[in-house]
Order: structure tokens, then sequence, then C-alpha cells
């Protein structure tokens, strides 16, 4: 079964999607089957890859949009949420 | 105990290169990553088989090691270690180098397979900057 589960995430102040918080972020991604896209504006990118989230340029307290569409899309995104608590 | 992962070996020309590159792709990794720069042939520019030799087992924790080169001669040095390495499980990335370190050692670092960090380490020569 094919789901699709989203969320929105607004960076802290200080941390932006660069760097070790954008590994963190492949990383959280990458454990899931589901195809998992994140959105910053305009653009999109796939959240497994770690030179598209960088090329993102999404600053500290911007907000992304993360999606997940597979059948553990719920899982995939309450794991995003997870990464966004670490960052507080 | 860190898990063990895939092992990245960085081989340039230049010390400098290989060791900021390794710094680098190291810290958007993570802790978990285990990225081993080769780089340099003595105090000159060049690239030494005994450097990348003692790189990859350092880099090596039984789950394979992708190495990632800069130029010319450097593929040539890790060729003819390879040759004598027929099982696969030392693999040579055709990748630029920059993109294609980060992309292996986070992708390494979550723990994916030896050939899922060969094609996402490949997989950049397309992706654009910004």
């Amino acid at each position: 079964m094919s789901v699709s589960s989203e969320l929105l995430i607004t960076l802290p102040a200080g941390v932006p999607l660069h760097a070790r918080p954008a590994g963190s972020f492949v990383k959280a991604a990458l454990g899931f089957k589901s195809r998992i896209t994140v959105s910053h504006g305009e653009k999109e990118a796939d959240a497994k890859s770690i030179l598209a989230v960088l090329a993102l340029g999404a600053d500290s307290g911007s907000e992304i949009r993360v999606r997940a569409e597979g059948e553990d899309a719920a899982a995939a995104v309450e794991a995003m949420r997870s990464w966004s608590d670490s960052l507080q | 105990m860190l898990p063990e992962v895939v092992g990245i070996v960085l081989v340039s020309h230049s010390v400098e290169l290989a060791r900021g590159l390794a710094q680098l792709a190291g810290q958007v990794a993570g802790g978990e990553a285990r990225v081993v720069p080769a780089g340099g042939l003595g105090d000159l520019l060049g690239t030494s088989s005994e450097v990348v030799e003692a790189a990859i087992a350092e880099a090596d924790q039984g789950d394979g090691v992708v190495i990632l080169a800069d130029l010319g001669s450097s593929i040539l040095t890790i060729r003819g270690i390879l040759d004598h390495q027929p099982n696969g499980h030392i693999r040579l990335a055709d990748a630029p180098l920059v993109e294609g370190a980060v992309a292996a050692a986070v992708t390494a670092a979550a723990g994916l397979t030896l050939e899922e960090v060969v094609v996402a380490a490949e997989e950049t020569r397309g992706v654009s900057k910004f």
C-alpha cells in the first residue's frame, strides 16, 4: 500500500540545512524505502541526496516541507520529526 | 562501539587536499563515517601505492571500501593496487572528488551497502551546485 505523509519544519535559529545538519537529515531519510522529498521555497530536492539537499540553501529560521510517499511514509515522516526535534 | 560501515579512501596528489576533504566529508557525514585521506608522495605532489594501501587497510572494517581520486596518475596508482584485489571488495568510484566524497561519506555513514555507496558517489556527476 502506498501512502503519503507530510511535515513542515521550521529550522531553528543557528541551524541551517548545511553541513552536519544536512548530513544527519539525509542519513535519517536513507533509512526508509519511501520516496522522500524536501522543499524550500520553489526548490525541491531528493531528501536522500546530500548534494541536492545542500543545494536547497535552506537557511536557519526558514521553513522546509518534507514529503514521503511509499509503504513506510508515516514512519519516515516520524523519523524526520525526530530529526527536527533533535535540532532544538 | 561504532557500527561497521563502508570505508572511504580519498586519493589526491596533494596531502592537504586529501586531508581537508576527509575532514569536510567526515563532518557532514558525522561520527559513524570512516573517511581516510591518502594524499601525496612523501613531501611532493603525487600518489603513492604504499600510502593508498595503508589507507585502504585503515578504512576497511569488513564491509568494503570505496576509493575516490583526483586526476590522472592517481587512477593508475589505484588500478595497480586493485589488480591484486580481484574480489570487488575495494571499488574505485568514477565521480567528482569533492561531491563524490561527501555523498559517499553520508551514504556509508547511514549504513548502506558498498554498491549503494558507489552509486551515490557516481550519481553526483550530474548534480548542480545550486
